[in-house]
C-alpha cells in the first residue's frame, strides 16, 4: 500500500507542473504585456508594474519566467490583490473554509439523497416510479444551477420568506448557542439544498447504473436461490458491490463541483473563493484570478489523489 | 445543470466491435440507411422529443424578426412591468419586453452553441484522431495534454480565458471551445485507437492506401456515430456554459441573450420574478432538448445497450 501511495504521489507533481505550465501559457497568449495579464485593466502605477517584471523577471527568457513563477508559488506567495491590498493567499484561505462548509455539506445530501433514490429506482419493480424518477435526473441536469438557485430563492426566501436571501450571516446579531447555530443554518439551506439536487441527480444516476450492473451477477442469483429475501440481497450484497464505482466517480466530480460553486456562490453572495473569482475577474484583479485557479486546479489533483487511494483500500487489486 | 465533462460514459460509446457494419457504405449517407435511420429515431421516445423541441427552437430563433413583438433591444415599455397582455412576459429593470429578448436570445444561444460545439470537434477530433492513430510519443504527448485541460474544471477555465482575453462575443466561442474540446478528443481518441487495427483498416494499408486516406475513407465514417452523440451533449453544455457566464455578468454586454437577462433578473428577485423565470425556462429547455437528442441518438447508434433515459430502460 505504501509504495502504492509513493508511486502515485510521484505521478502528481509532473501532472501538478504541466497544470501550471498550461495555466501560465494560457497567460503568454493575452494580448498586451505580461504585466497586463497579470494586473488585468485595473489601473495600477508604474512602480507596481516594475516590482512584478522584478519579481517575475518578466524581462527574462520564458523558461526563466515559468521557473520563477514556480518558486513564487512553492513560497505560497501568489502576488498581491491590487483592488483589495491584501495578499492573494491570505484572500484564499479566508475564503476557503467558506466553500468547504457549503460545497461540503451540498455533497453530503445530494449523496445520502441520490443513494436512497438511486438504489430504490434500480431494484424496484414499479416501472412508472422509475420513469418518474429518471424524468426528474434529466429535469435537474438540465436545470442551470444559477436558475434553481434563484427559484428557490423567489419560492422560500421572497415568497413565503422562511430563509433569508442571501449571505452567511445577518450584518449583526447577537444569538448564541443554539440560536446562532439555527441562524446560521438558515443562510445555509438554500444555497446547500441548491449543491444537493444537482449533485443528487448525479448520484441517482450513478447509483442506479451500478446497481444494475451488479444484480446482474452470478454470486446475486445464487444469494437468491440460497433463500435470501430481496432487500436482505440488496442490503448484504448489493449495496456494498456497487458502491465501489459510485465513490470512485464521485471523488472525480470535485472538479465538477468547484466550477458549480462559482455559480452558487454567486446567486446566494456566499463569501466563497467562487464568488471570489467572479469578483476578481469583474475588478480585473488578474493577480487573484491567477492564484485562484491554481488552487483550484491544485485541489483537483490532490482530491484525485485521494480517491485513488481510497479505491485502493476498498478494493485490494488495484494496489498492485 | 451539468457542467460536468462526463456527460457520456466513455464506455457506452466503446466502438460496437460485434456489430458488422462494412465500411463500403461509409455512414448512414445512403438512401437505405437514412430510411432505416429515421425509423430508429422514430422508435426512440427521448429522441423524437428532443428533436421536436430543437426544431421549434431552431424555427424561434429564425423567424425571431417575424414573431417577435419588439427589437430585443428597445424599450418596449414602462420597466419591471408584470406580464399582461401587451407585455406577454413581461418587461426587465430597463423596459425591454422579456418575450422578445427570450426570442432573440434563442439565436444567441442555439448559434454560439452550435459554433462551439462544432469547433470543439474540429480541434478535438483533429487532436483525438491524430493522437489515436499515430500512436507513440505524438499519442502520449497529445492525451496527456488532453488531460491536462480537464484537470481544471470546464467551467473556471472557461472563466479564466474570458479574464484574460474579454468577453466579446466571439471570444466567449473561444473560451468555450477550450473548455469543451477534450471531451471530443477522448471521444475520436477511443474510436480511432479501436479502430485502426481492425481488418478492413488493415487491408486497405496493405493495398498501400496514403494516411489520409485511410483515415477519411475507412475509420472516421466508422468513429462517427459516438461522436455525433457526444456532439450533441456538448451543444447542450456550450449552451449551459455560455449562458452561465452571461449570468455572471461576463457575457457580451451589448448581446439580448438569455444569459444576461438573468444576471439582471438576480437584482430584482424579490420584485420580478418574470425576469428570470421565463429566460431560465428556455435555457432549461434548449438543454433539454440537445440531451434528450444525444439519447436517441445513441439509441440509434448503440442499440446494444439501451440506456436511454425516458422509459424503456432496462
Amino acid at each position: 500500500m505504501l509504495w502504492f501511495v509513493a508511486r502515485r504521489v510521484a505521478q502528481a507533481v509532473p501532472m501538478l507542473l504541466s497544470v501550471i505550465l498550461l495555466i501560465f501559457v494560457l497567460m503568454q497568449f493575452t494580448p498586451g504585456d505580461p504585466v497586463q495579464a497579470m494586473v488585468g485593466q485595473y489601473p495600477v502605477p508604474q512602480s507596481f508594474r516594475d516590482s512584478l517584471t522584478a519579481e517575475y523577471h518578466l524581462n527574462a527568457p520564458v523558461w526563466t519566467q515559468y521557473w520563477y513563477f514556480l518558486v513564487n508559488l512553492a513560497h505560497g506567495n501568489m502576488g498581491y490583490s491590487y483592488a483589495s491590498h491584501e495578499s492573494v493567499t491570505s484572500l484564499i484561505a479566508e475564503r476557503l473554509p467558506n466553500t468547504l462548509l457549503l460545497a461540503g455539506s451540498g455533497y453530503i445530501v445530494g449523496i445520502v439523497l441520490g443513494g436512497v433514490v438511486g438504489l430504490i429506482t434500480a431494484t424496484t419493480k414499479r416501472r412508472g416510479f422509475d420513469t418518474l424518477m429518471q424524468t426528474g435526473v434529466v429535469t435537474a441536469y438540465a436545470i442551470p444551477s444559477f436558475w434553481l438557485g434563484q427559484l428557490l430563492v423567489m419560492l422560500f426566501a421572497v415568497h413565503l420568506g422562511w430563509f433569508p436571501t442571501q449571505g452567511m450571516a445577518p450584518v449583526d446579531s447577537n444569538a448564541t448557542g443554539i440560536y446562532w447555530f439555527l441562524e446560521r443554518l438558515s443562510y445555509l439551506i438554500l444555497p446547500m439544498l441548491t449543491y444537493a439536487v444537482y449533485e443528487g441527480a448525479r448520484v441517482t444516476r450513478l447509483t442506479r447504473v451500478s446497481v444494475i450492473d451488479t444484480l446482474n451477477q452470478g454470486y446475486i442469483v445464487t444469494a437468491r436461490m440460497k433463500g435470501l429475501s430481496r432487500w436482505q440481497t440488496v442490503r448484504s450484497h448489493v449495496i456494498r458491490n456497487s458502491s465501489l464505482p459510485v465513490v470512485t466517480a464521485l471523488g472525480y466530480s470535485f472538479a465538477v463541483a468547484m466550477g458549480g460553486s462559482v455559480l452558487i456562490e454567486t446567486v446566494f453572495s456566499w463569501p466563497g473563493i467562487g464568488l471570489l473569482l467572479v469578483d476578481s475577474i469583474k475588478q480585473r484583479d488578474n493577480q487573484v484570478v491567477i492564484g485562484l485557479v491554481v488552487v483550484i486546479a491544485v485541489a483537483v489533483i490532490v482530491m484525485n489523489l485521494l480517491v485513488d487511494m481510497a479505491h485502493a483500500l476498498l478494493d485490494p487489486r488495484i494496489r498492485a | 445543470m451539468s457542467l460536468s465533462g462526463d456527460s457520456v460514459d466513455t464506455a457506452e460509446l466503446a466502438p460496437d466491435l460485434d456489430a458488422p457494419r462494412p465500411n463500403t457504405s461509409p455512414g448512414w449517407s445512403r438512401g437505405n440507411a437514412t430510411h432505416e435511420w429515421w425509423a430508429r429515431m422514430r422508435a426512440s421516445r427521448s429522441g423524437m422529443i428532443g428533436l421536436v423541441v430543437l426544431i421549434l427552437l431552431i424555427a424561434i430563433a429564425m423567424l425571431a424578426p417575424l414573431i417577435s413583438p419588439y427589437a430585443p433591444n428597445e424599450l418596449a415599455g414602462e420597466s419591471l412591468q408584470a406580464p399582461s397582455r401587451s407585455h406577454l412576459m413581461g418587461t426587465d429593470n430597463v423596459g425591454r419586453d422579456v418575450l422578445s429578448v427570450v426570442i432573440y436570445g434563442a439565436r444567441i444561444a442555439l448559434l454560439m452553441g452550435l459554433l462551439s460545439a462544432g469547433l470543439a470537434l474540429l480541434v478535438g477530433g483533429l487532436v483525438g484522431g491524430v493522437a489515436g492513430y499515430a500512436g507513440g510519443a505524438i499519442e502520449t504527448i497529445l492525451m496527456r495534454v488532453t488531460e491536462l485541460f480537464q484537470i481544471i474544471p470546464l467551467m473556471v477555465l472557461a472563466l479564466f480565458v474570458v479574464a484574460l482575453w474579454g468577453s466579446h462575443l466571439w471570444l466567449l466561442v473561444v473560451a468555450v471551445t477550450i473548455a469543451i474540446w477534450p471531451l471530443e478528443a477522448r471521444i475520436v481518441y477511443g474510436q480511432v485507437k479501436a479502430l485502426k487495427d481492425r481488418e478492413f483498416v488493415q487491408v486497405a494499408r496493405v493495398a498501400g492506401a496514403p494516411h489520409a486516406q485511410i483515415l477519411a475513407r475507412e475509420i472516421l465514417p466508422n468513429a462517427l456515430p459516438p461522436v455525433i452523440v457526444q456532439v450533441s451533449l456538448d451543444a447542450g453544455l456550450a449552451i449551459l456554459t455560455q449562458t452561465s457566464l452571461g449570468f455572471l455578468g461576463l457575457g457580451d454586454p451589448n448581446a439580448a441573450s438569455w444569459g444576461q437577462l438573468l444576471y439582471a433578473a438576480q437584482s430584482y428577485l424579490s420584485t420580478a420574478w418574470w425576469m428570470s423565470v421565463f429566460p431560465g425556462l428556455a435555457v432549461a429547455l434548449a438543454i433539454i432538448a440537445f440531451s434528450l437528442l444525444g439519447d436517441g441518438l445513441n439509441e440509434i447508434y448503440n442499440p446494444h445497450q439501451r440506456r436511454g433515459t425516458l422509459g424503456r430502460s432496462r
